[in-house]
C-alpha cells in the first residue's frame, strides 16, 4: 500500500512556492491527522468537528491523488513534505513590486519545470530595481534587474553623451 | 713737512724775540753798574774821563739812540714776523685747506664707493630675488596647471559617472513602477534560460 502510494506522489503543485507554505501544509497535515485520530476514538452519538483543508492542501491532493482518510497516505504526504522542507533546493527572487499569484505560478512552473520539480521560491522586494529581477541561490547571486542592464550598457550612455556633447 | 717748516720758523722767530730781551736786560744792569762805581786811581780818572767823555747826556743819547735802533730792529722783525705769521697762517690754511679738501674728498670717494657697493650689493639681491621669484612663480605656475588638469579631469569622470547614473536612475523611476511584473515575465523567463545551467549547477552543488 505504501509503495503504491509512493508512486502516486507526482510533486508539489504551482501554487505552494515558498518554505512558508511548505511548513504550513505540514502543520495542517497534523492537524487533519490529529482529528481523524479523535474521530477513530469517538464515543457513538458525540459530537465531533470534522476539518477544513486550504486550498494549499486540496491542491496538493489533487496533483497527487492522495485520499487523507487513509492513514498511509496521511503519513506518506507527511514524510514527503518534511523532506521537502528539509531538502528542497529553496531560491530567493527580488521584484520591484509585490508579484501577483499568476505572475508567480508561472514563475513557478518554469523553475520546477527546468530547474528543480520540488525548488521552492523566497520573494523579496527591491523598489530601486526599476525592473526585472535578482535571483539568488544558496552561492550566487544572478541580476536581472533593468538597472543592472543599464550599467552594462552604461559605456554606451557615455558615449552617447559625450557624441551629443561633441556635435553641440 | 709743511707742519715741521712752520714749527721751525716759529721756534727761529721766538730765539729772536729772548735775544732782544736778554740784550736789554743786560744793557739796564752795565748801566747801574756805571752809576755805582767809584774812582780810584788812573782808572778812576781814566774812568772820570770816560764818564766827562761820555757823560750823562752823552749815554742819554746813545741810549735814545739805541732804543731808537732797538725798536726800529724790533719794529723791523715784527713786521717780519708779521709778514712771516701772514704767510705762515696763509700756508697753514691752504694747507688745511688742500689737506681738508683731500680728506673730504678721501672720505667722499670711500662714501661713494660704500654706496655704490651697497647699491650694486642691493641690486644683486633684487635681481637674485626676482629670479627665485620668477622661479618660484613657474613652479607654481606648472603645480597650478597640473592641480587644474587632474581636478578637471576628475570632474570630467565624476560628471560622466554621475551623469550616467543620473540618467539610470531617472529612467528607473520614471519607468520601473509603470512596467507590470506579468509583461516582464518573459524577459525574466529569458534571462533565467540564459543562465539555467548556472543555477542548476549552483542549486546541486550547493551547501
Amino acid at each position: 500500500m505504501a509503495r503504491e502510494a509512493a508512486k502516486r506522489i507526482q510533486g508539489l503543485p504551482v501554487l505552494v512556492t515558498s518554505p512558508l507554505d511548505v511548513a504550513r501544509l505540514v502543520r495542517e497535515l497534523e492537524a487533519i491527522d490529529e482529528a481523524l485520530l479523535q474521530l477513530g476514538l469517538r464515543q457513538p452519538g458525540a459530537e465531533v468537528k470534522m476539518p477544513k483543508t486550504s486550498r494549499l492542501m486540496d491542491q496538493v491532493i489533487l496533483l497527487n491523488e492522495l485520499n487523507l482518510l487513509y492513514p498511509e497516505d496521511r503519513l506518506l504526504l507527511q514524510q514527503f513534505l518534511r523532506a521537502v522542507k528539509e531538502r528542497a533546493p529553496v531560491v530567493h527572487m527580488s521584484f520591484n513590486a509585490d508579484p501577483p499569484v499568476a505572475f508567480m505560478e508561472k514563475l513557478v512552473a518554469w523553475l520546477r519545470r527546468e530547474i528543480n520539480p520540488l525548488v521552492l521560491v523566497t520573494v523579496g522586494l527591491q523598489p530601486n530595481m526599476g525592473a526585472g529581477c535578482m535571483l539568488r541561490t544558496t552561492n550566487r547571486q544572478f541580476d536581472f534587474s533593468l538597472r543592472q542592464t543599464f550599467l552594462k550598457n552604461r559605456e554606451l550612455l557615455i558615449s552617447k553623451l559625450m557624441s551629443e556633447e561633441q556635435a553641440a | 713737512m709743511t707742519i715741521w717748516w712752520l714749527v721751525v720758523i716759529l721756534g727761529a722767530l721766538g730765539g729772536v724775540g729772548i735775544a732782544f730781551i736778554w740784550l736789554a736786560v743786560r744793557l739796564g744792569r752795565v748801566n747801574n753798574k756805571a752809576v755805582s762805581k767809584q774812582p780810584d786811581s788812573i782808572e778812576d780818572a781814566a774812568d772820570e774821563d770816560v764818564e766827562h767823555v761820555f757823560n750823562k747826556e752823552f749815554r742819554e743819547e746813545l741810549r735814545n739812540r739805541g732804543r731808537l735802533h732797538f725798536e726800529k730792529i724790533i719794529g723791523e722783525n715784527a713786521m717780519f714776523l708779521q709778514q712771516d705769521l701772514r704767510l705762515t697762517t696763509s700756508q697753514l690754511n691752504e694747507y688745511m685747506k688742500t689737506e681738508i679738501t683731500r680728506k673730504l674728498k678721501e672720505e667722499f670717494d670711500k662714501y661713494e664707493q660704500s654706496i655704490m657697493d651697497a647699491k650694486q650689493l642691493a641690486i644683486d639681491s633684487i635681481q637674485k630675488t626676482n629670479t627665485a621669484i620668477d622661479e618660484e612663480r613657474r613652479v607654481l605656475g606648472q603645480q597650478v596647471q597640473q592641480e587644474i588638469a587632474a581636478e578637471k579631469q576628475v570632474r570630467l569622470e565624476r560628471f560622466e559617472a554621475n551623469m550616467a547614473d543620473i540618467i539610470n536612475h531617472y529612467v528607473l523611476a520614471a519607468i520601473g513602477n509603470q512596467i507590470d511584473l506579468n509583461d516582464q515575465l518573459e524577459y525574466i523567463l529569458a534571462d533565467l534560460e540564459a543562465n539555467k545551467q548556472a543555477i542548476i549547477e549552483d542549486i546541486q552543488h550547493g551547501a
